[in-house]
């Protein structure tokens, strides 16, 4: 199972490019739009990679399931004897780990281009890390309940945004105390937990959405 | 009706704000009933998944554009308030903009029932989506007060003395009473309107528009 996941993640490594370039096109266009002082970067640059950062999770992720619903393997997961919550909670990390983390891996590069001060740059990498989890969780939410609609569009990313909020609210509060050298473990902790809970419990309603949209097309 | 006529034209005038302030008669409802359809759709949507009734998925469809219509409503009345006692009408303050959010929420629900063709799994569809929600929600609220507050706390609460006179939240009060009637009485409106567009092929409603 996990093997099929690897390998089918590996066999398109376009996929894996695809979610960096948009990253480094946005970086690029920040300066463009606003002006290349360095000064005024610094200041919202981590910000501005966190929100490309999560426009492009949240892009990538919109057909997370299509596949698989197409060619009848979700269909078949149904009649496995494991809980269907845990496949999609594997596809999720395997999801995670090939196109997720590699869009961390340039965070760096990106926070050089904007100037961002080096231990805001830490912070910021640290934010990511315990926060994508959520971000990629919820987006496979919103995949799986816009799957059976076949005019969807963008309109699972749409349905989802909103419920992104405190992530965005605590990762930014990190980084303003990361920019005042104060205290963040706390918050950290709070987008930790808020992560994890988002972890255990989100592929449940996940599993129910794709239930759902099997169910209706037979 | 009477709440509001009491409220615009007859309490008396605040001696900050004038004659403005008068428009919480149509915010502060509007602003109660935005987020108490966000419950009663939670409620059933938890109905629909226990006890599989259609009729609560209508209710959902109902309730869903009636949020959305009180958030734009308090939001708007809001602004037009502001401008004149906060000299902006707009700001990122963190009751304002949860309120903005719970709108997003309401669109993208109808957004997501108005893409899926079967009415079944529409709902299902939008029932995962509010519980999920509603999970949610009091997260986003909290984490956006902590955020950013500019908004002054609730004039009444139901524990404690209200900080107004009674001229003015006596008629504040029959006019939330009001809206809660009101609405229920344009969701009940709806949702027969709702079932009847569904079953329009089952006999008994062609029987009744045959009637009519």
């Amino acid at each position: 199972m996990l093997e099929r996941e690897f390998k089918l993640a590996a066999a398109r490594p376009g996929d894996i490019f695809k979610p960096m370039w948009f990253l480094m096109l946005v970086i690029s266009i920040v300066p463009l739009a606003l002006s290349p002082d360095s000064a005024l970067l610094a200041d919202i640059g981590s910000a501005m990679i966190w929100v490309a950062t999560l426009l492009a999770i949240l892009l990538n992720t919109e057909h997370l399931f299509q596949s698989d619903f197409a060619d009848g393997v979700l269909e078949q997961w149904l009649f496995l004897d494991r809980p269907l919550a845990w496949l999609v909670g594997l596809k999720l990390i395997v999801h995670w780990l090939f196109h997720v983390v590699p869009l961390i891996c340039i965070i760096p590069i990106a926070g050089l281009m904007l100037s961002v001060p080096s231990d805001v740059l830490i912070a910021l990498l640290m934010t990511l890390v315990i926060a994508t989890p959520a971000l990629t969780c919820f987006s496979g939410l919103g995949a799986a309940l816009t799957l059976g609609s076949s005019r969807s569009g963008i309109l699972g990313v749409l349905v989802m945004m909103p419920l992104f909020v405190p992530v965005v609210i605590l990762a930014a509060g990190v980084l303003i105390r990361a920019t005042d050298g104060s205290e963040i473990l706390p918050l950290m902790a709070l987008l930790g937990a808020f992560s994890l809970v988002a972890a255990t419990l989100v592929p449940i309603a996940v599993s129910a959405a794709i239930r759902l949209n099997i169910g209706g097309s037979n | 009706m009477v709440g509001s006529i009491w409220g615009l034209g007859f309490a008396p005038v605040d001696y900050q704000q004038g004659n403005s302030y008068r428009i919480i008669y149509i915010h502060v409802p509007a602003a109660f009933l935005a987020q108490a359809m966000y419950v009663v759709m939670a409620i059933c949507a938890l109905v629909l998944f226990v006890w599989r009734l259609k009729l609560a998925d209508v209710a959902m469809q109902a309730t869903a554009v009636m949020g959305l219509a009180f958030t734009v409503l308090s939001l708007v009345s809001g602004a037009v308030w502001g401008k004149p006692t906060w000299g902006t009408y707009w700001v990122w303050d963190a009751r304002l903009t949860s309120m903005l959010i719970l709108g997003f929420l309401y669109l993208g629900l109808i957004g997501l029932r108005a893409a899926i063709q079967d009415p079944d799994q529409a709902g299902k569809a939008c029932g995962i989506l509010v519980l999920v929600g509603v999970v949610n929600l009091p997260i986003i609220k909290y984490s956006v007060e902590w955020w950013n507050t500019l908004h002054q706390p609730a004039s009444i609460k139901l524990t404690e003395k209200p900080t107004m006179p009674a001229s003015m939240w006596v008629p504040l009060l029959v006019n939330i009473l009001g809206y809660y009637t009101a609405s229920a009485y344009l969701v009940l409106g709806s949702m027969r309107a709702i079932v009847i567009g569904r079953e329009r092929r089952a006999s008994w409603v062609k029987e009744l528009v045959g009637r009519a």
